[in-house]
This record gives C-alpha cells, structure tokens and sequence, in this order.
C-alpha cells in the first residue's frame, strides 16, 4: 500500500516556491529602487569602473 | 581591468521598465510546469508515496546551487584575484547570493522529505552537515561583502573566502561515497544508467532544465543589479 504522506510534498513544494518567488521579487524591488535612484541623479555618461 | 560598459546597453535594454526580467518569468513558468507535471502526470513512487516526489524539487535546486551558483563563485573569485576585473567580482557575488536561495530550498524540502522517509527532520549526516556549513559560509561572504564599503578591499577579501568555500564542493559531492551516510545515493547522475522509470526520468531531467532557467534569469538580474548600484556609486563620487 502507498503510504499517504501527500502534506510533506505539498509542503516542500509551497516552500519552495514561497522561497524562489520571494527571492525574484527581492532582485526586482531593490533593481527598481536603483532604477529610482538613477532617475532622480542629473544625466551623465559612463558605467562602473 | 575596468570595464566601460554603457548604462543604457548592460541595465535596460533586456530589463523591463519597473525592473522584471523576462528570463525570470521564463524560468518560473517552467518550474510551474514542473509542478504541475509532478502533482498530476507523474505517478508517485510505490514505498516513499507522494513525498517522494519532493525529490523534483530538492535535487535540481542542489545541482543548481552546488555544481553553477557556488562553482561559477569560486571560479570567477579565483580569476578576480588573478585579473582583477570587478565583473567578475560582479558575477561572483549575484552567483553566491542566488546560490544561497537554491540552497535554503535544498535545506527546507530536505527534512520535509526525511520525516516521512528516515522518520527524523534532520540527521548530522556528512552530506547534510556539509551543506547547511556550505549555507552559513555563503551567509558569512554576504554579510562580509556588506561590512566592507572600499570596493577593491571587499572584493579580494570575499573572493579568499569564496575560493575557500568552493573546496566544499568537491566535498559535498563525495560525501556520499566517502563518508557512511543515510542520504541516498545519485539515482540518475552517476556512472551506469538512471534508477527511474521513464516517465519520472522525464520529470526529474525537465526540472533541471527548468531550475537552470530560473537561476539564468536570477544571475542575470541580480549581476545588473550589481552593476547598475556601482555605477550609481561611481557617479555619486565623481560628483
């Protein structure tokens, strides 16, 4: 008989998803805090060193 | 070595206005198509049950972080103390960073697959042991790199501590065969042919393919990211 222990995948699946998807939306928020901070700086050429 | 990279060509062009990544969306439509193909097209094996089908999860995010986030770090940490080029410092710090959330999800689904499995979350097994030391390493260049304001000295001194982690991985990945341990050995990635019947080899080789998209979109976003921010402080010094 299969043993019924569905809640454990269910469980690693939403955490990891929480985990992923939580992380992408960090890199976006902090990308469009910078992508902000540009707008607000007067133009002028050049990249990093 | 400096890099003269355009703003406008390295921040924008592939990079939507308010900052998403289609690469990104990609990838985590890929992983959902996993999801789905686990849960409703993939039966569940017959003595683990449903709770076997976490290793989708757990075991593309290990490769992932283990064999191209942390390898890339401590290589491209290894030719930033060699060539000094802060791209490469760039890419070694979005590689850690994106490797240490694949890693928490190898931490996370690991013990949510030993409960039902071993009967036990958690055993100081070497492969476990290793990995969660991996983890707290990769913490400790992060909150190292955020300690550390003089670009030049933050860059060498993390890229020692990332060339010093990335000897775990040889490690982590004998483990299994050096150490006796109760983390199963490779089923699919190892010498003789795959321990899986197809249709679940379809769906454990998918997930790879969709766990290396998203962590391209994430290196991806996270290393303009990276670039964007000092060139911001760049300017802001030359003002």
């Amino acid at each position: 008989m299969i043993p019924d222990n569905g809640g454990f995948a269910t469980a690693a699946y939403i955490a990891a998803a929480v985990i992923y998807v939580g992380y992408a939306l960090s890199v976006r928020a902090r990308m469009r805090r910078l992508l902000a901070r540009r707008r607000e700086m007067p133009e002028q050429s050049g990249g990093p060193r | 070595m400096s890099s003269t990279l355009s703003r406008d060509t390295t921040v924008n062009a592939p990079t939507l206005s308010n900052g998403t990544d289609w690469l990104i969306i990609a990838g985590l439509a890929s992983v959902a198509a996993v999801y789905v193909r686990a849960f409703l097209f993939t039966p569940p094996e017959a003595t683990q049950g449903p709770a076997q089908r976490i290793l989708y999860v757990h075991a593309p995010s290990a490769f992932v972080a283990l064999y191209l986030a942390f390898a890339l770090m401590a290589l491209t940490s290894a030719l930033y103390l060699w060539l000094k080029d802060e791209k490469l410092d760039r890419v070694a710090e979005s590689a850690a960073e994106v490797g240490l959330a694949y890693t928490s999800v190898v931490l996370v689904t690991g013990p949510l697959w030993g409960k039902p499995i071993w009967g036990a979350w958690w055993t100081w097994d070497a492969r476990l042991t290793l990995t969660l030391f991996l983890w707290f390493i990769i913490v400790g260049y992060l909150v190292l790199r955020g300690a550390i304001d003089e670009r030049g000295m933050r860059a060498r001194y993390s890229a020692v501590l990332a060339l010093l982690a990335g000897f775990l991985i040889p490690f982590i990945h004998l483990s299994v065969y050096l150490f006796r341990t109760m983390h199963p050995m490779p089923i699919v990635l190892k010498p003789s042919a795959p321990s899986m019947p197809g249709v679940m080899l379809v769906t454990f080789t998918s997930a790879f393919f969709a766990f290396t998209l998203l962590f391209a979109g994430l290196l991806r976003a996270r290393y303009r990211m990276a670039t964007l921010r000092d060139s911001l402080a760049d300017r802001e010094n030359d003002r």
